[in-house]
């Protein structure tokens, strides 16, 4: 009799056992299939949310004339859009918002010139990056073209020795300068008060070289000319798109898109139209 | 035979001591690795500079060392730390003092002056569900044994407290309407306590937030409206000076005061309604303060500015303002990324990497600019 008792509890704890153990199991199988509602969201209303701050020109501003959006992301969002056959609709917020704004689920991704952020991987994904907004060495155009650039031209900021580097007065650049003057000889910085006075002071001839962020160096190119960026950038700030941290499958489209807006020059068209 | 039994007894006890010795080694306390090291003295031409620091958070004790060797060698005597009520007095009655001590000796080792910022309510001492800035009337009296804890054990090491942290801001009220008179009423009961536990500290009232609130407003009261009606409510007899808050936003240091505006100079307000009230005989202390150089925060301004404004501002106080004991600008060095604009008010990167604004501020320090 007690022996039939014993057997039966033995059994039930076994069942037990097996649907606790079978249980875990079905959950740590299913983790890695997480849905993206999100994209199926978007599939089925066929808009997507891109949240911004539209207080940083020229990627992004509210245009005073007619009170619209305007600017870099603003085009990139739609152009997204177009190739992905969705509207977008945006959604202005101030920059601190922003991801509070995506992990809320207020918006399906955040286009705002917004820096790759390592410690923010965990709370969501990012796409690759579209642009880099880093420092860049900018010097005359005609520097290392003439018949003493092998001898005398700067091509990267080793060449750098000997020289005078313009820099924005407290900003990465300077901080970045100062790097620079404790490794090379004789490396001496000229300061300025903005980037557009540092690289004005390059193309008066005040200073040989200067160290500013990207989009400046571009919007100069283009507007004044007569200089040119010289060797890979100097420090990293990718601008990326982010999305919610289960939005798998948007982020492969993002990804999709941004790979073939690159390959195609719609990237470079962008930063030469708005820059 | 016997000498081979000899030498195998002394090999043997060798053994033994060698092992005896290493048990004591193992068993010793490690030898501490950060020390306070010898009394510093800091060198500044103008004694007013100061930094808010942010040690609260700070666990590793080579961290809180190297942070304020980094102020001293800046050339700024004065800084304000936090030091949250319901971290050292977890249970009522029972005290821990341990990460207090360690960043107050070091301050002092390096030379510095320690303005202590009194807040943070414990579980213990509110409602449950309540804000760590919410302190019921029938709590007062534990605040303020708290303080007396405070001024007791840091009695010659600490000479000046801030009661509260921006009163006059419903956020740092628990989110209660902004109230000058029962602010008033708790520093009352903080300045006896103080008073008896060290007749000599100095109680430092306001640390009002800059703020054009209109009234009425849910958020939070005009600074200067709340300091009228501090003295209304008899707060002149509670306190020993002035702490204020002078936030330059977009402006130079010296842009003229104004009441409908926030700058620097707000300060002279603050000071105005001092001496209307017949209290000009006390001093003020700017604890918290400065620019920021964010590139897109909207109240930000450019790098090279905020060098410009951060010394004129230091000098300011020097040369114009008699009635300001200190400077303390917000903020010298955040334990870990805000990753928001906030990390664009710091002299000094988390990692320790000198900002260009600390390498100007410690040459203007040593009489160069």
């Amino acid at each position: 009799m007690g022996g039939k008792v014993r057997a039966r509890h033995i059994l039930v704890f076994l069942v037990i056992g097996l649907g606790v153990v079978g249980l875990g199991v079905w959950y740590w199988l299913g983790r890695g299939e997480e849905k993206d509602h999100t994209w199926a969201v978007i599939q089925q209303t066929g808009v997507l949310r891109v949240g911004m701050d539209a207080s940083y020109p020229p990627f992004e501003e509210i245009d005073e004339a007619t009170g619209e959006l305007r600017g870099y992301d603003v085009e990139l969002a739609r152009e997204i859009g177009r190739r992905l056959g969705l509207e977008v609709q945006f959604v202005n917020i101030g920059f601190d918002g922003l991801y509070d704004a995506l992990i809320a689920k207020k918006v399906d991704a955040v286009i705002s010139a917004l820096p790759y952020d390592p410690l923010r991987t965990q709370d969501v994904f990012y796409t690759m990056s579209y642009f880099n907004a880093g420092l860049v060495l900018v010097v005359k155009e005609g520097e290392t073209e003439d018949a003493l650039s092998k001898v005398e031209g700067i091509e990267s900021v080793d060449d750098l020795s000997g020289r005078t580097l313009g820099v924005e007065w407290g900003s990465d650049s300077d901080a970045q300068g100062r790097r620079l003057v404790k490794r090379l000889t004789g490396l001496t910085l000229h300061p300025y008060s903005t980037p557009l006075d540092t690289l004005w002071g390059l193309k008066n001839g005040e200073v040989e070289a200067v160290l500013v962020d990207a989009f400046s160096a571009h919007h100069f190119i283009k507007h004044e000319g007569a200089v040119k960026i010289v060797g890979e950038p100097v420090t990293d700030e990718s601008y990326v798109i982010a999305v919610g941290p289960t939005s798998t499958e948007l982020l492969s489209a993002l990804n999709a898109v941004l790979l073939a807006l690159r390959d195609d020059g719609t990237l470079i068209r962008l930063r030469d139209e708005w820059f | 035979m016997e000498r081979l039994k000899k030498l195998r007894e002394l090999k043997n006890i060798i053994r033994l001591a060698a092992a005896a010795l290493l048990l004591w080694l193992v068993g010793m306390p490690p030898k501490p690795i950060v020390v306070l090291g010898p009394q510093q003295h800091v060198e500044t031409i103008n004694p007013k500079m100061g930094v808010h620091t942010r040690l609260t958070d700070e666990v590793e004790e080579w961290k809180i060392k190297r942070t304020l060797e980094m102020v001293r060698e800046m050339g700024a005597p004065w800084i304000v730390e936090y030091f949250p009520w319901a971290y050292y007095e977890p249970q009522k009655g029972r005290f821990n003092w341990e990460h207090a001590d360690m960043v107050v000796d070091h301050a002092r080792r390096q030379g510095l002056t320690v303005i202590a910022r009194l807040g943070f309510v414990p579980e213990w001492a509110r409602p449950r569900g309540s804000t760590v800035a919410y302190l019921h009337r029938a709590s007062f009296d534990d605040f303020g044994e708290f303080v007396y804890a405070f001024v007791s054990h840091f009695r010659g090491r600490i000479q000046h407290v801030i009661i509260w942290n921006e009163p006059n801001l419903s956020l740092e009220w628990g989110y209660q309407p902004a109230s000058p008179e029962r602010y008033t009423e708790l520093l009352r009961f903080a300045y006896a306590q103080a008073k008896q536990a060290d007749p000599e500290v100095q109680i430092l009232a306001g640390a009002l937030a800059p703020t054009l609130a209109p009234e009425g407003s849910e958020w939070g009261m005009d600074d200067l409206v709340f300091l009228q009606g501090m003295y209304d409510a008899g707060a002149k007899d509670y306190f020993d000076m002035l702490a204020v808050h002078a936030y330059g936003w977009k402006f130079p240091p010296d842009d003229p005061a104004a009441a409908d505006q926030v700058n620097f100079a707000r300060a002279e307000l603050l000071r105005q309604v001092m001496v209307r009230n017949g209290d000009g005989g006390k001093k003020c202390i700017i604890t918290e303060g400065g620019w920021n150089d964010h590139p897109r925060w909207t109240k930000a301004v450019r790098p090279g500015q905020r060098i410009e404004y951060t010394i004129r501002a230091y000098e300011k106080a020097l040369e114009e303002w008699a009635w300001c004991e200190g400077v303390v600008l917000w903020a010298f060095r955040y334990p870990r990324p805000a990753r928001t604009y906030q990390d664009y008010y710091t002299f000094v990167a988390v990692d320790f990497t000198p900002k260009p604004i600390y390498w100007q501020v410690r040459k203007y320090a040593q009489g160069e600019r």
